[in-house]
Formats: structure tokens, C-alpha cells, sequence
């Protein structure tokens, strides 16, 4: 684990924000976390412009997704994320207080790596966001810089 | 939608069938009873009245017809005969002129040729009067006329043949008187007179006929024209009542889309609802909940005993919340969901539900009954769910006591349905609020007794009304309470 790549927590709700980030400070990797507060920003960040015009390049280890979210949704982010051939290697991972059927399915339609409902019970969310964030942000091994597909 | 097996009518339905007389009432009169009569006819008994009315009218018209036409064909027929025998009576006439006159030539000359004429008279008249016979016979008075011109025609030329018998005996001197005169005077002058008759009174028959043919024409004429208005005004009235009852029948079901269309709408605005509860409402019950737990880590040192409590408080109400969210959440779905139809082997179900409610059964001495359970046609997920709440409930209102005795089996199968009960020997509840068990947010109980949300029944009733069943229960205070559902044996979705 020599690089400090960074997990991308979308989420337009501050006190979701908030929320996740206190889970992840209990493992000592809140400080890994970029927040972006609506799916405009995630392109922006994940295309370098905008306000991350000046940010070091490369793809986040992680992409936490929420579904509802303001001006470009949850799921247009994921759908141009796994549209682009640079962005496709990214894990994303759902996580949205919906239970609704169809949106279990078209998430995994459009390539989500995974799909997380976030429970009401803090300790449960806390237990949820940190295993995530261990798994996805230290465990999981990233796909290398600049992989392309096998045609 | 939730009423199987709640709350029987009370009232009796208002009765309509028998009109109530007053005695100042004026009776209705006989045209009025009929068209009352006609008012309760179904559609099909008006249209078949219709057609029925136009078939009969079209058998009048065409027995009549058939009757005056048959009038006219005798009546031309008789016409011709008559025609007949009028030039039959001319032929006559001439061929006894004919003879007459030959055998006065002959009395006066003796010259045989003027005997040729006479002898062809003699020859034909046989077949002329039996002609005029077969031609005067529907007559009794021209029948008696014919019978006497026969008689003197025969003795005319009898008369005559005997002049010329003497003529050839005597010579002309003989018949002198005979030759001058014609040998049969006063029968000749009988004879036209008697011609004259017959003639005039067959003219007077034609006449008469030819004007009943007219009548009877006229009258055919008329017939077919009253015919054709009336079955046009009868057809006309049955397209009115078809075309008035398709017309209904359009606007019925143009109706019944735009309801359909709006019970859609209605659907979709309600699935719209609930995803909104689904992903809005548990954000802010996670705040309350997550703030409650970060401020108790935060400050949970420094609080006092009333203050952690409130904190805890906190957190739980906010669970409960969340549950009562997603059980709800769950029941409208149970709503919504497409049903599945497949064999549910009911044993195996029971295992896995048991299995899955292991860890509420931790610490528990409860004492299992479960009978054999018949195989069912359903959706396995929710027929589960079904088993889940029964079973759930069992655990949670035996949990006062020392031995939990719960009992799960089938009842008999009879008039093609399934039953199955799931019995506890728990708390138990009174029979006077049997209603309200299945109800939405219904509880017995209250939540320090036994925690629950009100909706495991409601999802029980409508999953099981979805399979076409009926739920019920029975039970007595901290007598025990025991549970059923049917299921149809033959299939009928909801």
C-alpha cells in the first residue's frame, strides 16, 4: 500500500457526509476520502476539471455512489463511468437508502460493482461504511494505472 | 379489499322487487302494465319481440297474397273460358245458319251441293256441344240453358234432315210450304233468343269478375304497402333498440378505460409514493440515530445517567421508526408485486422459516408441533412471508411463558380448499376485537407488553386474499390464540 490513492464519496447529504466520514475516522482512513456533493462534481473530479482542474492525476481507488443525487444522478454518473475505457476499471459501489427493486437492477444493468443499502441503525452503518472502505480502499487491489481492456 | 372475513353486514339490504300500492293510487292501466312489462325486458327479449313481430307480420302478408293471388289466377282462368265460349256461341250460330240456309237452297232446288254445308253442320255439332258443355259448366243457369239449346238444336236438325228426306221423296211440291218457312221456324227463333241469353249472361259474369280482379289487386297492392311501411317502422324500432344498447355498451366500456386508466395512474403516483418514502424518509432517521451515537461518544462521558437514557431513547425511537418503514414499505409491495404460481412443498417452507427465526429462538423452551402440511399452489416468497409473521407472532406472545407450546398443521381439506393454522398457548386475546387483528397498524397490545408494528397480520390477510384464501382467528385471554388461513385447491389469481 505505497500509494494514497484516494475513495470518492459521492453524496449530496453533508450529514451523510458527515456520517460516513466519522465511520471511516474510526479506521483511519477518512483521510483517503475526497467528498463530492453532487454527480456533476464526480465527473469533474474523475475528468480532472472544474475545480479538480489542479488535482493530481489518476482514478480513485473506490467510487461510492448515492443514487439520488442533484443535477446528474447516481446512476448517469455510473453510466458514464463505465462508458468511458478509462473509467471503466473503477470499482463503484452503490450505496443509497433505496430498497426498490428496480433500482437494484438497473445499477447492476449498467455494470455497478456493488450495491449497498445503508442501514438506519447507526452502529450497523458505521459497521457497513467501514467494511466497505476496508475492503474496497485497503484490501481490494486496484486495477493498474492506464489498463485498457483486451479489446 | 381487506374485508374476507371482517365484519358481517349488519343491515339487511334495502328490498326493491316489490313496489309498494297506495290505496289512493290509481291502478295502472292495462297498456301501462304492458309497457312495464316491456321496460323489465332484457335487450335480447326486446330484439327477439322485434324480429319475431316482423316474421309474423311478413307470414300475414305473404298468406294473403298468396290467397288473392290465387283468386286472380282463377279468375283468368274462368275469363278465358268465357272468352271461349262466347266465340264458341258465334261458331255456332254460324254453323246452324250455315245449315239452315243450305237445306232451304236444297228444298228449292234439289241440287245436292247445297247439302254440303248442312251435312258439315251435322257432322260438327256433336263435338261443338260437347264443347259447350265442358265450357258452360260453372254455371247452374247457364248449364240449363245449355242443356235446352242442345235439345233444340237437335231438333232443328232433325226438323231439317226430315225436309230433306220428304224433298228427296216427293220432290220440291212436297216441301213447298217447308222450304219457304225452314223446316224448324220456331226452334231457330228459340235458339237465337237462347244464345242471346247465354251470351249476355256470360258477358255479365266476365264483367263481374274482371271487376272483383281489380278490387282484389287494388286491395293486394295496398296490402303490400301497409305490409312494407309497418315491418319498416318494426325493423327501425329494433335498430333503435340495438344501436341504444351498443351505444351503452361503448360508453360502459370507454368508461371502464378511463377508470382503468386512472386506477393506473393512481398506481403509479402510490409506487412513486413509496419509493420516495423508501429512499427519503430513512436519511433523516439515520441522522437521528448516527448524531445520537457520535454525541454519546463524544459527550457520553460527561452526561449523567438521565441524560445517556434520553440519548438511548433517541437511537430507539429512530430504530423503531426504521422498522415500521420498512415494514410498511414491505406490505405495499405485497400489493404491487406480480405473483408467482408454482407447487409450494409447505414442509420444506416451514424448515427454512424455522431455520431463519433461529436466533429469536436462542434461550427459548418452546415445545414444536408441526403435522404434516398438504403441498399448495402459490407464490413461494410470500406464502413464506405468511409463515414468517405467524410464526413470529407465536414466539413473541409466548414469551411469558415458562413452556412455549406452538402447534403448526393442516385442517381437513374439504370443498376445494386447503387450511392451515399455526396455534400458541400465549397471552392470548379477547374475541371482541377479532376485527381489528388483521387491520393495518392494529395492535392488541401495547408496545412496553410486546414490541411490533401492526402490519405482520395486514400482510398475512393480503397476501393470502391475493392467493384467493380467507384468514381468520380465534383465541381467549391468556388462553392461547390460534391462527388460520385457507388456500383454494384450483387456481384463481388476484
Amino acid at each position: 500500500m505505497t500509494t494514497v490513492k484516494p475513495i470518492l464519496l459521492a453524496e449530496d447529504n453533508p450529514r451523510d457526509a458527515e456520517l460516513a466520514l466519522a465511520a471511516m475516522e474510526e479506521h483511519h482512513i477518512a483521510d483517503k476520502v475526497v467528498v463530492c456533493h453532487d454527480g456533476a462534481e464526480v465527473l469533474d473530479y474523475l475528468y480532472c476539471r472544474g475545480i479538480f482542474a489542479a488535482r493530481q492525476q489518476g482514478n480513485p481507488v473506490v467510487v461510492f455512489l448515492d443514487l439520488k443525487m442533484p443535477k446528474v444522478d447516481g446512476l448517469e454518473v455510473l453510466r458514464a463511468i463505465k462508458n468511458d475505457v478509462n473509467l471503466k476499471p473503477i470499482p463503484v459501489v452503490m450505496l443509497t437508502s433505496s430498497r426498490e427493486e428496480r433500482d437494484l437492477a438497473q445499477s447492476y444493468a449498467l455494470g455497478a460493482n456493488a450495491y449497498v443499502v445503508k442501514p438506519v441503525e447507526f452502529h450497523q452503518f458505521i459497521a457497513a461504511v467501514k467494511e466497505l472502505g476496508v475492503f474496497w480502499g485497503v484490501i481490494n487491489e486496484p486495477p493498474p494505472e492506464g489498463s485498457k481492456p483486451s479489446a | 379489499m381487506e374485508s374476507v372475513t371482517q365484519e358481517p353486514p349488519t343491515t339487511p339490504a334495502p328490498v326493491h322487487s316489490e313496489p309498494v300500492f297506495h290505496s289512493s293510487q290509481a291502478p295502472i292501466p292495462k297498456t301501462g302494465w304492458l309497457m312495464e312489462r316491456f321496460a323489465h325486458w332484457s335487450i335480447e327479449q326486446r330484439v327477439l319481440a322485434g324480429f319475431g313481430l316482423v316474421f309474423a307480420g311478413i307470414v300475414v302478408i305473404s298468406a294473403i297474397s298468396y290467397r288473392n293471388t290465387s283468386v286472380l289466377l282463377e279468375n283468368s282462368r274462368l275469363d278465358t273460358k268465357s272468352h271461349e265460349l262466347v266465340q264458341l256461341l258465334g261458331s255456332v250460330e254460324e254453323a246452324l245458319g250455315a245449315a239452315e240456309s243450305g237445306h232451304r237452297r236444297y228444298l228449292v232446288t234439289g241440287d245436292e251441293s247445297y247439302l254440303k254445308s248442312y251435312r258439315a253442320t251435322v257432322e260438327q255439332m256433336p263435338e261443338y256441344l260437347r264443347y259447350l258443355r265442358g265450357l258452360a259448366n260453372e254455371g247452374a243457369e247457364q248449364r240449363d240453358r245449355v242443356e235446352t239449346l242442345e235439345r233444340l238444336i237437335t231438333s232443328q236438325l232433325k226438323a231439317e234432315a226430315d225436309a230433306i228426306v220428304q224433298r228427296k221423296k216427293r220432290g220440291y211440291e212436297g216441301v213447298r210450304h217447308l222450304a219457304l218457312a225452314g223446316a224448324a221456324k220456331n226452334e231457330i227463333e228459340e235458339i237465337h233468343r237462347l244464345m242471346t241469353e247465354l251470351d249476355m249472361a256470360e258477358q255479365r259474369v266476365l264483367h263481374a269478375r274482371v271487376e272483383e280482379s281489380a278490387g282484389s289487386t287494388k286491395n293486394t297492392i295496398a296490402l303490400l304497402g301497409l305490409g312494407a311501411f309497418l315491418q319498416l317502422v318494426l325493423l327501425a324500432s329494433v335498430y333503435f333498440l340495438i344501436h341504444h344498447d351498443v351505444a351503452e355498451r361503448r360508453r360502459v366500456a370507454a368508461e371502464l378505460q378511463s377508470r382503468g386508466e386512472m386506477l393506473q395512474a393512481a398506481n403509479k403516483e402510490l409506487e412513486a409514493f413509496s419509493y420516495s418514502v423508501s429512499h427519503d424518509l430513512r436519511a433523516p432517521l439515520r441522522h437521528i440515530d448516527g448524531y445520537a451515537a457520535l454525541l454519546s461518544k463524544a459527550a457520553g462521558e460527561t452526561l449523567n445517567d438521565k441524560a445517556r437514557r434520553y440519548l438511548q431513547t433517541i437511537s430507539s425511537s429512530a430504530k423503531q421508526m426504521g422498522q415500521l418503514i420498512d415494514d410498511l414499505l414491505v406490505f405495499s409491495r405485497m400489493g404491487r408485486q406480480d405473483m408467482l404460481r408454482t407447487t409450494v412443498n409447505l414442509d420444506q417452507l416451514i424448515k427454512t422459516v424455522l431455520h431463519d427465526l433461529r436466533l429469536d429462538l436462542q434461550g427459548r423452551t418452546i415445545s414444536w408441533t408441526i403435522h404434516p402440511l398438504p403441498n399448495v399452489s402459490g407464490d413461494p416468497a410470500m406464502l413464506r412471508q405468511v409463515f414468517v409473521n405467524l410464526i413470529s407472532n407465536a414466539l413473541k406472545f409466548t414469551v411469558t411463558r415458562p413452556e412455549a407450546k406452538i402447534e403448526v398443521g393442516a385442517g381437513p381439506r374439504n370443498s376445494g380448499e386447503v387450511e392451515v393454522f399455526v396455534r400458541d398457548n400465549g397471552v392470548g386475546f379477547d374475541m371482541q376485537y377479532v376485527n381489528k387483528l388483521f387491520g393495518v397498524f392494529q395492535r392488541l397490545h401495547r408496545n412496553d407488553e410486546f414490541e411490533g408494528t401492526g402490519i405482520g397480520l395486514a400482510n398475512v390477510r393480503r397476501i393470502i386474499n391475493r392467493h384467493g384464501g380467507r384468514t381468520w382467528a380465534e383465541g381467549a385471554p391468556d388462553q392461547g390464540a390460534t391462527f388460520h388461513f385457507s388456500l383454494p385447491l384450483t387456481r384463481s389469481l388476484r
